[in-house]
């Protein structure tokens, strides 16, 4: 080294078979290209920008008893989680989606469950404070029998149950979220499984407590006034 | 006087099945009851909602297993003690002759009858033990489907879960009544064996009560000779002092998880 500052010191730093030096190591140091410098091709490239959700709802939600979401509501539009231009993406697949609530008064100023109040009362939302737009998406809110719905029973198990239960197949699909109440008779109609279960166990419940309960009572009563017996002495 | 009446095994059994009976319940009655105060006292010790889980799915699969344990612990008995262990007076499976005893004992509540001599197991034991037999096969084979939804969807439909769900936990419902009202006043509220009948933790059951209500089975015994090869002294003072402490602090648990339950199941959505 100290050769080297008195050979540049003696020749300057105009000589060139140093300067020559100097960029060959300079190269050498640079970091290599960066994966943000990749070119993008084509906008299908990005399973994110094809995905029916960002990951980012509304600002408004059902908020169930105090259960609120933790996510923030996106501060600037156009900057999102995803790389690519997601509301692009997000309005050419959703120039398909049916808007359910189209035409609707005051729609805008209204919470899901004002309408769907019955909807809220599913294990997802009151439990582990789900959301209804985690599961149906942001505007606009296809019926899921829409064919374009990502709850379309061909394709909620990938775009829907997944998100959280990590390899969810069709079948795992089929569980009812909005389960309906075991105890009506309408659910004979809809859930005749459940709506059968429901009340064989009710059944065996109550004639187990219709047994055992008044047996119980009427027994530790009787107990009260036995008499004790001399021949219970040994 | 003491006589013996359960072995030190069938003890342990009845301890390890009490104690993870009221973890499941402290933790299943806490989620379920997560939207009220008393559902988030119960969950507490557990680590929450989501801790509680964790220890309902490994206590149930204890359960579960202490279920299989026991069983080979039957056969065993079975393949020692031949025929007589089934269709024997000391047997434990229900038969039709139960029937007339109970029976009486009902007329005998009312005042009508005398007093049936019950043999070993009265007809309300044989109902007490079958019963966790039925509710192991109904609430473990739920628990199970629901244990991994994402692997029980590769056997059967995802709806079936919602049926697994109900099951669960009305069985449940129906389990920790039984056991927090039922089982709770016959061991201890009975006069005969008021304030706690210590049976079940030091194994020794009074002479002068089983005299008094198990009738046929001292005959037997006095008949067969076999009494004074099954009295014994009085449980040592840390046994019963033990056996207090244990059954009081379930007391505690079970009642308390009852009457929360009953004053808080309007307040939750079901």
């Amino acid at each position: 080294m100290p050769t080297l500052s008195i050979h540049l010191i003696k020749g300057g730093f105009m000589n060139k078979k140093y300067l020559w030096l100097l960029l060959a190591s300079f190269i050498l140091l640079m970091p290599g290209p960066a994966a943000g410098q990749e070119e993008r091709a084509s906008r299908y490239y990005h399973y994110r920008s094809t995905e029916m959700s960002t990951g980012i709802y509304e600002e408004y939600e059902v908020r169930p008893r105090g259960i609120q979401p933790t996510f923030e509501p996106r501060a600037q539009p156009g900057i999102g989680i995803s790389r690519v231009e997601d509301e692009d993406a997000r309005a050419w697949n959703r120039m398909f989606l049916q808007d359910s609530h189209k035409d609707l008064r005051f729609y805008e100023q209204r919470r899901c469950v004002d309408c769907h109040a019955e909807n809220a009362n599913n294990r997802h939302t009151i439990r582990h404070g789900i959301t209804c737009r985690q599961c149906h998406g942001g505007e606009p809110i296809a019926s899921i029998s829409s064919y374009t719905s990502r709850l379309n029973p061909i394709r909620q198990h990938t775009h829907v149950c997944s998100k959280c239960h990590s390899g969810a197949n069709a079948s795992f699909a089929m569980y009812r979220i909005h389960e309906p109440n075991p105890a009506m008779a309408s659910t004979l109609d809809v859930f005749p499984f459940l709506f059968y279960a429901f009340w064989i166990m009710i059944a065996i419940a109550a004639l187990t407590f219709a047994t055992f309960l008044p047996h119980t009572f009427l027994w530790m009563v009787r107990e009260l006034f036995r008499r004790r017996k001399k021949e219970d002495e040994v | 006087m003491k006589i013996k009446r359960f072995t030190l095994l069938q003890r342990l059994f009845h301890l390890l099945l009490m104690v993870s009976f009221l973890v499941q319940a402290a933790t299943g009655v806490g989620r379920m009851y997560i939207e009220t105060s008393f559902g988030q006292a119960l969950v507490a010790p557990f680590g929450g909602f989501y801790g509680a889980l964790a220890v309902h799915r490994w206590v149930g699969l204890f359960l579960l297993g202490l279920f299989v344990v026991h069983l080979l612990y039957l056969f065993l008995v079975v393949f020692k003690n031949g025929k007589k262990s089934i269709s024997g007076p000391d047997s434990i499976i229900p038969r039709l002759g139960d029937l007339k005893p109970a029976l009486q004992h009902v007329g005998w509540m009312l005042g009508l009858r005398k007093h049936p001599p019950l043999d070993r197991w009265a007809y309300w034991e044989k109902f007490d033990y079958w019963a966790v037999f039925w509710g192991m096969v109904i609430i473990g084979g739920t628990g199970l489907i629901l244990y991994n939804p994402l692997a029980t969807a590769q056997y059967m439909p995802g709806w079936a879960m919602n049926v697994a769900f109900w099951v669960h936990r009305i069985e449940a419902i129906l389990a920790m009544g039984h056991v927090f009202i039922i089982h709770f006043a016959i061991a201890h509220l009975r006069r005969l064996h008021f304030p706690m009948d210590k049976v079940i933790f030091t194994g020794r059951a009074g002479l002068k009560a089983s005299k008094a209500e198990k009738a046929a089975w001292l005959a037997r015994l006095e008949q067969e000779g076999k009494l004074r090869s099954v009295t014994a002294g009085e449980a040592s003072m840390p046994a019963r002092i033990i056996a207090y402490v244990v059954g009081f602090t379930a007391i505690f648990i079970g009642l308390y998880i009852l009457v929360g339950g009953l004053l808080n199941a309007r307040y939750i959505t079901w």
